[in-house]
């Protein structure tokens, strides 16, 4: 961890109310941290010129409000209550600060993590897409996101439901390179509240990284900032299912405005779900047919690391198929690579619903199809080199 | 002279017996009730006073005073009417005592003599230690459920008063009604397609499991949960008995043989108050819609829709299978033994489709699934998953082998109801969790199954009860002693794996 004086004093000033990007750069600019938390402490903020401008009209106002805060909070108990609890931050200028957003043109000032920052390295790629992901989707972000990491890519990603969450899950399966979570409340406000746990996991084998200060509630308009820190990490950015306005697509701005090269994950046209994505393509995005156009990206090509099982068993891509009995053939060829439901299965098949939930169980710990809740779809990576 | 006549009133769904004591004496015309009688008790003055004069008896021009012993007990409803007129027609000498010693009366005047039936027969007449008791006649039938009194069906006072003195014989009981036949109810033949709904129905018969039913609009939701009481077991002699007391308490319409025999559905509205559902109300105890549930179905339409304090008032009684009502006045325990049958949408759009395609946003879908609190959810032992049935199912045609009548189906569910109470309990669950292991086995198949689910986190630990007491009950259905492959995939098929629910 880094042992930073003005990092306290850095960390205090982004927590100050009224706070944005903007004003908090403009602080940081202005002189060291611990200078400027004096200055606002004692009421002459507006004095530094930079600072005054940024405020503009209202700089009575927000400075006032700052002071008042300031005045009441205790910089050093506060770094000391969350150094405790294993979070710092670190600030655009300060020792420690990741390289990749140094360089960036809207680097965030002051960078709150748990975790170890060391982990933000190059190569690194980010797996976004949306919440509302199909199978199809979290299947590709899960192993997307283990044979990158198996390559030692890091992989870069929101937390969020859906793509996010099973991209850093692939991420964590494998060992050669952590995570790097980039999420947009507070590191003390988990959400969604759901990857309580995955939220935990990687933090302990990578680095949680958020601009929002501890206690920041998940503000809707707090998404968009961050998605500009993960475009800004990453050196390529793979959309893996995103609708054609979906949050995914602010990242594929930011990546555009950093010249970051932007793949996409093709997708079914019937599938909304794919409608982000096949645009993306259509505009001239590289496709992604596996991991190797993604290392090709990066300029990796052949660091691919032979392929070998995960614990899971199931989540995992399958080479060469084991022959299957005659009855498991048959329901396989009645599943879709699309959600089936169940009673199409079994008109298809003509089998009764047990004999069916039979094999269609077994073909599941097989990893050829996945389900649950009336709905079934034919699963494993259709591997171009076997 | 006085007068004591035996009769009962009604608190909640039991009887009490009453004592009617009258007492005719000298000074200022006047009729007074006492004995902690209620609105529509005290009102009996008015129409015993009216009836009696329709019945070309003289009205005594004396002070009468009529007490309701004990008089701890708040008397209700006009069952009272009856034995009061009996009782003033004694004390006035006008019946000689000896007529009425062994009688009982039940039964409410009107002002024209008639004598008409009143809620809850059943019950009252259970009360009733009298060998011999007069009730109207359209409560015959109801009266001699007991098989304890002889019973006297009049139509009008004056046939009572012409048979107390003798002057006639007892009036004939009513033509019996024609032959009761087992109520036409809906039949799961007329489901198509569904084979998840019908077979999920199928389970929750055999197993007493509380279901609830998932999908989008018109997919067949409440289709299937009305099917459900046709394919339970006709009740008991015991248990209809139980079954009739609550509906004839409740007013309910009766079947013709004054017997409940087949199980009740009752689908309350979701604007339905707690107080309604759960029974009471402030004058007369009054039992819910979940008692009129007893040994039956509750169906809970759009369960979402209904206030959560509703639902949560549903807790204690789905746990005990009674409910205690305390009012003010008087406590009574409603019995409320029934088997819970929800339906809801997946979402607040409702659509369903294919996983992935809903469009609400995940802190509504959050919000829907919070509506139902999750000790709540926790009762549901299905929870099953119901789509639009296929285009090809709707144009199949009618006679497919795949559509089972509920007979057919009902007939299996007696067989697997009676392998579970070879376990001790009446239905797979009530089956306590902690002895699942033990009476619940489970062969290496299954239990590899289980264990990959639980692995790769589609199952979690409280799901995995509910997995292995409804795969008992399709084990039972098959007829196998032992939990195998195919009865816990079958269980995992009647599964929603809808992410809000199984967050609770």
């Amino acid at each position: 961890m880094t042992d930073d004086s003005q990092a306290p004093y850095a960390a205090a000033l982004a927590s100050l109310p009224l706070m944005t990007v903007r004003r908090l750069t403009a602080l940081i600019g202005a002189a060291s941290p611990e200078a400027v938390w004096r200055a606002v402490s004692a009421g002459e903020v507006r004095s530094l010129p930079s600072v005054a401008s940024v405020l503009g009209a209202s700089a009575r106002e927000v400075s006032s409000r700052w002071t008042s805060t300031a005045r009441r909070h205790d910089v050093v108990a506060t770094w000391a209550a969350m150094r405790d609890v294993g979070r710092s931050a670190v600030w655009f200028g300060g020792p420690g600060y990741p390289p990749p957003l140094a360089a960036d043109p809207e680097p965030p000032p002051v960078l709150f993590f748990e975790g170890c920052l060391e982990h933000v390295t190059a190569p690194a790629a980010a797996l976004v897409g949306t919440r509302a992901a199909t199978g199809y989707g979290r299947d590709v972000a899960r192993l997307l996101g283990r044979q990158l990491a198996e390559a030692g890519v890091v992989v870069v990603s929101g937390l969020a439901l859906g793509i996010d969450g099973a991209a850093h899950e692939g991420a964590l399966a494998a060992t050669a390179a952590p995570p790097t979570a980039v999420v947009g409340s507070g590191l003390d406000v988990v959400y969604p509240r759901r990857h309580a746990r995955l939220w935990q996991r990687v933090a302990t084998a990578g680095v949680l990284l958020t601009e929002a200060p501890p206690g920041t509630a998940p503000e809707p308009w707090r998404f968009p900032l961050r998605n500009r820190i993960i475009a800004g990490l990453a050196d390529v950015v793979v959309v893996v299912e995103s609708r054609a306005t979906g949050g995914s697509m602010h990242t594929v701005d930011h990546a555009h405005a950093r010249g970051r090269p932007v793949l996409a994950v093709p997708g079914s046209i019937m599938s909304g779900q794919s409608t982000g994505t096949n645009q993306l393509l259509a505009d001239g995005a590289t496709p992604v047919r596996d991991v190797d156009d993604v290392l090709v990206a990066l300029s990796l090509a052949g660091r691919r690391l032979p392929t070998e099982r995960s614990p899971e068993g199931a989540v995992e891509s399958v080479t060469r198929p084991a022959a299957l009995d005659p009855t498991a053939e048959i329901v396989l060829r009645a599943v879709d690579w699309t959600p089936t439901r169940t009673d199409e299965i079994l008109r298809r098949t003509g089998l009764s619903l047990s004999a069916a939930a039979v094999t269609l169980n077994r073909l599941e710990v097989l990893g050829r199809v996945r389900g649950g809740g009336g709905w079934w779809e034919r699963h494993g990576h259709a591997d171009r080199s076997g | 002279m006085t007068a004591s006549i035996p009769a009962a009133t009604l608190l909640g769904v039991d009887g009490h017996a009453v004592d009617v004591e009258v007492h005719v004496s000298n000074g200022l015309p006047c009729f007074t009730v006492v004995g902690l009688p209620d609105a529509s008790c005290r009102e009996a003055r008015d129409r015993v006073r009216a009836a009696l004069l329709s019945s070309g008896r003289a009205w005594p021009q004396r002070r009468i005073t009529v007490n309701l012993a004990p008089s701890s007990i708040r008397k209700g409803g006009a069952a009272l009417d009856l034995p009061i007129a009996v009782g003033v027609l004694v004390a006035d000498g006008v019946v000689p005592a000896e007529a009425v010693r062994d009688f009982a009366f039940l039964g409410e005047l009107g002002l024209d003599g008639s004598v008409r039936p009143v809620p809850g027969t059943l019950s009252l007449v259970d009360a009733v230690t009298a060998p011999t008791i007069v009730v109207a006649a359209a409560s015959a039938v109801e009266a001699r459920l007991p098989r304890r009194h002889r019973v006297r069906p009049v139509e009008h006072l004056t046939e009572l008063v012409d048979a107390l003195l003798g002057t006639s014989p007892w009036p004939d009981d009513p033509p019996p009604s024609p032959v009761s036949l087992p109520a036409p109810m809906p039949d799961l033949a007329d489901v198509r397609g569904q084979p998840h709904g019908r077979w999920a129905m199928e389970v929750a018969a055999a197993g007493g499991h509380h279901v609830l039913l998932v999908g989008p609009p018109g997919a067949g939701k409440t289709m299937l949960a009305r099917r459900l009481p046709g394919l339970l077991p006709p009740l008991d002699r015991v248990e209809a008995l139980e079954v009739t007391r609550v509906h004839s308490a409740a007013g309910l319409a009766l079947p013709p043989s004054g017997l409940v025999e087949w199980p009740p559905l009752r689908a309350p509205h979701h604007g339905a108050s707690a107080v309604s559902l759960i029974g009471g109300g402030s004058g007369w105890l009054r039992p819910g819609e979940i008692s009129t549930a007893h040994r039956g179905v509750l169906l809970l339409d759009e369960i979402a829709e209904f206030p959560a304090a509703v639902l949560d008032a549903l807790r204690q009684p789905l746990e005990e299978g009674v409910v205690r009502v305390a009012r003010a006045k008087a406590t009574v325990a409603f019995p409320a033994r029934f088997q819970l049958v929800g339906t809801m949408n997946p979402c607040p759009c409702g659509d369903g489709g294919p996983p992935g395609s809903c469009r609400c946003s995940e802190q509504a879908r959050q919000r829907y699934g919070r509506r139902l609190s999750g000790p709540l959810l926790d009762r549901f032992d299905l929870r099953v998953p119901v789509m639009r049935p296929l285009v090809e199912d709707l144009l199949a045609p009618h006679a497919s082998p795949d559509l089972e009548p509920s007979r057919v189906v009902a007939g299996r569910v007696v067989e697997a109801r009676a392998r579970a109470t070879g376990r001790g309990v009446r239905a797979n669950a009530e089956l306590p969790s902690e002895l699942l292991d033990l009476l619940a086995p489970m062969d290496a198949p299954a239990t590899a199954v289980l264990e990959f689910k639980l692995r790769t986190g589609a199952l979690s630990a409280r799901g995995l009860h509910r997995i292995h007491r409804v795969a008992r009950t399709i084990a039972d259905l098959g007829g196998a002693d032992v939990i195998g492959e195919e009865h816990v995939c079958g269980a995992l098929e009647l599964r929603t794996d809808i992410d809000l629910l199984e967050q609770a």
